[in-house]
């Protein structure tokens, strides 16, 4: 038991310390892509850093709710680190905490706070953005709840952990239509929430265009860092389920000892790295979809989970 | 023989592409017609005296059912050869206009001797989308806007009749597969027919029916053809509506003998009452007298479906159908053509701007109160005769409703068509002064003369070889399939 | 009629998945059919569409050993996926407008709802026929095609522009050939390359048609030529 609390706190330390680095390769990698050099990608490091050792300002307007989301912000991906299956293919202490709804409730509890932290401090960019993001957020629920049902009807439970076990073994029912349309559906929503093109630029300025970036809009010093740590979490923790669970179930820690759990660390971040660079190529070449055309790609990504959960239901 | 008749309209498209000056084409393609005709009569000569024809066996052959068709196919396509020959002149086409529409004409006559002439349903399939396709460009012949507008409606419906009917074609060759194979032919079918699972040949059957029944008109479905029937030029109207909606209710009725009767004659009744009595409704307040006739055609495919679902002993329902479509087809193509010759007349389609036919054009007016009678189901006309035998039936049968009801809408039919005729050939006639009326061409007349034969003849008397044949058509088209 | 041997169990499993997979994204592409919203994409997707049809039948072919199916794919590939594309674009090319987005009756996200219910009724209506039994490789084309048939329907009738119109019509019959070729896979191979020639014909016509429509009237928006009806004020 020692060991597995051990584990869960290696699994919290690499999403604590790793997901920085995402971000800081895709950062790097959308640069190269457009002929750049790009920042270096140990760069969100050292913007963390400094954010950190700067001075916060607080609007006099707003209330608790603007104090407190950075923490909530920052905590809840760490949270869902527990239950998901990071660097083991086995439940380690806290996974049978919740399973894959719970996660997602819990992810969705900081998104929601910081929605409501946009709206707080009376700065009127920030309700635009924090509207918007809850458009893009109800339209991208059904697709969440379509993929989990269709996942845990596949697998029969819906805890995670549980779940990777199908797809780690027979390599035909990993290429079942059903599973390659859920994986289509599940890119589709890492896109939408993850505010990447084509649903959000999130390297843009401009505030009237933003969604996903106006929500640290108004923070500075160390409420930003911790906004956008939480974030870059939060993209880590999307990524480990996608890649993990559905997309790549191997290369996971299969013995019980440090070891083997630390071999698959760099492991992770191997797939993460492919992941990245796929992701990459579609940022690249699409542009962003106009406001309302959201709402058909995410209709889009709606009609591919259900063709997937049909396909499943009727069993061919 | 049997393979000269569909390659002759195909030789003659190449034919009608030579640049032998303008009266050329027309009249080659009214030779072969001809021709056409002899070959088909002597076919149809061949299957009354038992002789099933059979020229590839199990994918070219004839049988009577085939036999009655072809001979319609032939018969129209002389009568509209010959109103082409003047409509052409009259229209005062330049000489690649004129080859363009003799090739389009004698495709379109291609694909429909194809029909009746192949036994394998797949490639039957591909002969009416042909019939289809090659009818497209000469609806839009007069490359007018209501012109394209009725052309493409009409493609894009057919088409998507064409899909789903193709998907029951799939089907009934899997039932066939299931039920121990043989040759995918009509005769094929008909052999295994009791051992086919009753689910597939039902799918098929409801597919089939659904995709070609765009092709034949079946209300709801029918909404192109008022627009496709009344744009196109006259003589493809004769043959539009004379054979081609036939010609795709020939194939739904081939695939009738399979099913269970007691399963599907109901719904075939209702189905045809549906298309009769809406389409009687219609016809009553039309504006333009051609789409007056295009209801009419709806309303009468609707009439032969009722009266192949009322099934009867010994195919009484079958002989009464395929009555009604030897009448209608004879008959609806003669009133297109008077109706094309007052179009060339008058120049107007509306039937208010149309008036005292009788005084300014004798002929045509006659010919359109013949017509608008003929198909009312006057007597002494064939129409008149089929629907009796229809009733006939129906009553010895026992379906007194449907029956009753049939009766209510042909009334409503006459009466519409009769009202509106009435008003067009008498009545004050119009502002046009006597010098400016153009006049009828000498062949369109004679193509009126030619045409109105059968439709008085048949009324009285039944020629005996056409007898035989109708008899082995009949027996074609009785169920094999247990109740 | 013989049932064709099989080859290796192993290869029939792998290769029936792989069957099962093209088809689900055969699904897929019907369903963008509705979703798409610029006219190249649409013609794009067709031309996906075709290869995908193409390519379940070149693996329904060796699950069933027969070389019918092969042809059939071959000869699908060619017409549907290059043949016609070339020639609808060439309908298209005096349009410049025209081309960039495709205009629709119902938005999209409704359309797509529509087309999810047809595809759900699809599967449905196909469950009493592969009842009756039958090969069972393809045994997931049918009710793939039929909801094919059903959604590329919607499509044709939702759109107002000629060529998306048309392509929705194309799709119907990719469907239902794609659900022919699971269950009836030794259908004489003289009608599977005749209905090809026949779509082929079609689309010469079809873009014949369209280049008279956008003489007349400017633009191939067919959708708003509605002036045949009864009634008043013509």
């Amino acid at each position: 038991m020692g060991n597995r609390i051990l584990f869960n706190l290696v699994q919290l330390l690499t999403t604590l310390l790793f997901a920085p680095l995402v971000s800081g390769v895709i950062a790097r990698l959308k640069e190269i892509v457009q002929s750049k050099r790009g920042p270096s990608i140990f760069q969100p490091y050292r913007d963390l850093w400094k954010l950190f050792h700067k001075d916060e300002v607080v609007s006099e307007y707003s209330s608790w709710i603007f104090r407190f989301t950075p923490y909530l912000v920052f905590v809840t991906p760490l949270l869902v680190t527990l239950l998901i299956p990071v660097l083991t293919d086995y439940p380690l202490f806290f996974a049978f905490m919740g399973d894959m709804l719970g996660g997602g409730f819990v992810l969705a509890l900081g998104g929601f706070f910081a929605t409501l932290a946009a709206v707080d401090t009376g700065n009127p960019y920030g309700p635009v953005g924090a509207s918007r993001t809850r458009m893009v957020g109800f339209l991208a629920e059904p697709v969440f709840m379509i993929v989990f049902f269709t996942v845990s009807f596949v697998a029969n439970s819906t805890i995670p952990y549980i779940v990777q076990q199908r797809w780690i073994t027979p390599t035909a029912a990993f290429f079942e239509p059903s599973h390659i349309l859920l994986l289509l559906a599940f890119l589709m929503l890492i896109l939408a929430e993850g505010g990447r093109i084509p649903v959000d630029n999130p390297s843009g300025h401009f505030e009237l265009a933003m969604i996903d970036e106006s929500k640290s809009l108004e923070y500075s010093g160390r409420g930003f860092a911790l906004m956008k740590w939480g974030g870059a979490m939060k993209f880590f923790v999307l990524l480990c389920i996608y890649l993990n669970v559905l997309v790549a179930p191997w290369g996971l820690a299969h013995e019980q000892t440090l070891g083997a759990v630390l071999l698959a660390i760099p492991l992770v971040l191997l797939k993460m790295l492919a992941f990245v660079l796929v992701l990459v190529v579609i940022e690249s070449s699409l542009s962003k979809l106009r406001l309302f055309r959201i709402a058909e790609f995410l209709g889009a990504a709606f009609i591919t989970s259900v063709a997937a959960m049909i396909t499943r239901l009727f069993a061919m | 023989m049997l393979l000269l008749i569909p390659l002759l309209p195909l030789v003659m498209v190449l034919l009608s592409l030579l640049p032998l000056g303008r009266r050329f084409a027309p009249i080659a393609t009214l030779v072969a017609a001809i021709a056409e005709l002899a070959l088909a009569v002597a076919a149809a000569l061949e299957v009354a005296a038992e002789r099933n024809l059979v020229a590839i066996a199990g994918w070219v052959q004839l049988d009577g059912f085939g036999a009655i068709m072809l001979l319609l196919v032939a018969f129209l396509s002389v009568t509209a050869a010959l109103f082409s020959v003047g409509y052409v002149a009259a229209h005062h086409y330049d000489a690649a206009r004129v080859r363009s529409y003799c090739a389009h004409f004698n495709l379109f006559t291609f694909s429909l001797a194809l029909v009746p002439v192949l036994a394998e349903p797949a490639l039957v399939w591909i002969a009416i989308e042909f019939t289809s396709v090659f009818s497209v460009l000469l609806v839009a012949f007069d490359n007018t806007r209501t012109a394209l507008e009725a052309a493409w409606k009409y493609v894009a419906l057919m088409f998507m009749g064409a899909a789903i009917a193709l998907l029951g074609f799939f089907l009934l060759f899997w039932a066939q597969a299931q039920a121990g194979g043989g040759h995918y032919s009509w005769d094929g079918l008909r052999a295994v027919a009791p051992q086919m699972p009753t689910v597939l040949v039902m799918a098929a059957f409801v597919l089939v029916l659904v995709g070609l029944g765009v092709k034949v008109g079946f209300v709801p479905l029918h909404t192109w053809l008022p627009d496709a029937h009344s744009q196109a030029p006259a003589p493809v109207c004769a043959l539009l509506s004379g054979i081609k909606t036939t010609s795709s209710l020939y194939v739904i009725l081939r695939l009738v003998p399979l099913l269970p009767a007691a399963r599907i004659n109901g719904a075939l009744q209702v189905i045809g009452l549906l298309s009769a009595g809406v389409a009687s409704f219609l016809l009553l307040q039309v504006r333009d007298y051609k789409r007056l006739f295009a209801y009419s055609t709806v309303e009468h495919m609707g009439i032969i479906f009722v009266a192949a679902g009322l099934g009867g002993a010994g195919g009484a329902g079958a002989y009464a159908a395929l009555l009604q479509i030897i009448s209608h087809s004879v008959t609806k193509s003669f009133c297109f053509l008077a109706a094309g010759a007052v179009l060339l007349l008058t120049g107007t389609r509306e039937i208010k701007d149309v008036r005292g036919l009788i005084r300014t054009a004798g002929p045509v007016g006659a010919a359109l109160l013949v017509g608008g009678l003929a198909i009312g189901g006057a007597p002494p006309f064939s129409v008149f005769l089929s629907e009796f035998s229809i009733f006939r039936v129906g009553l010895a049968e026992g379906h007194y409703a449907v029956t009753a009801l049939l009766v209510v809408f042909i009334t409503v039919a006459f009466f519409g068509i009769l009202l509106h005729v009435n008003r067009m050939v008498f009545g004050a006639p119009g502002s046009l002064p006597a010098e400016r009326r153009p006049r009828l061409p000498a062949t369109a007349g004679a193509a009126l003369l030619l045409a109105a034969v059968p439709v008085v003849v048949l009324g009285l008397y039944q020629p005996v070889w056409l007898s035989h044949v109708l008899a082995v058509a009949a027996s074609n088209l009785a169920g094999v399939a247990g109740p | 009629m013989t049932v064709p041997t099989p080859t290796q169990p192993d290869a029939i499993l792998w290769l029936t998945n792989l069957n099962a997979l093209v088809c689900g994204l055969f699904l897929l592409v019907s369903f963008g059919l509705v979703a798409i919203r610029q006219t190249q994409a649409c013609v794009r997707l067709f031309i996906l569409l075709s290869v995908l049809l193409g390519g379940s039948a070149l693996l329904l072919s060796e699950i069933y050993t027969t070389w019918h199916l092969v042809v059939v794919g071959v000869v699908d590939i060619c017409t549907k996926a290059v043949i016609i594309p070339w020639l609808l674009r060439r309908a298209l090319h005096d349009e410049v407008y025209t081309r960039r987005e495709v205009t629709q009756v119902l938005n999209i996200p409704t359309a797509l709802l529509l087309a999810l219910g047809l595809a759900i009724l699809g599967y449905l209506l196909a469950q009493p026929l592969l009842a009756v039994g039958g090969p069972s490789a393809g045994a997931v084309n049918l009710p793939i095609g039929l909801a094919g048939v059903l959604i590329g329907g919607l499509t044709a009738a939702v759109r107002r522009e000629a060529v998306p119109l048309f392509l929705g019509l194309l799709a119907m019959e990719n469907s239902a050939f794609l659900a022919g070729i699971g269950v009836a896979p030794e259908m004489p191979l003289i009608a599977e390359v005749s209905i090809a020639v026949d779509v082929l014909i079609l689309v010469m016509v079809v873009s014949v048609l369209t280049r008279a429509v956008h003489e007349h009237i400017g633009t191939t928006e067919v959708g708003a030529l509605t002036t045949l009806r009864e009634g008043p004020g013509r």
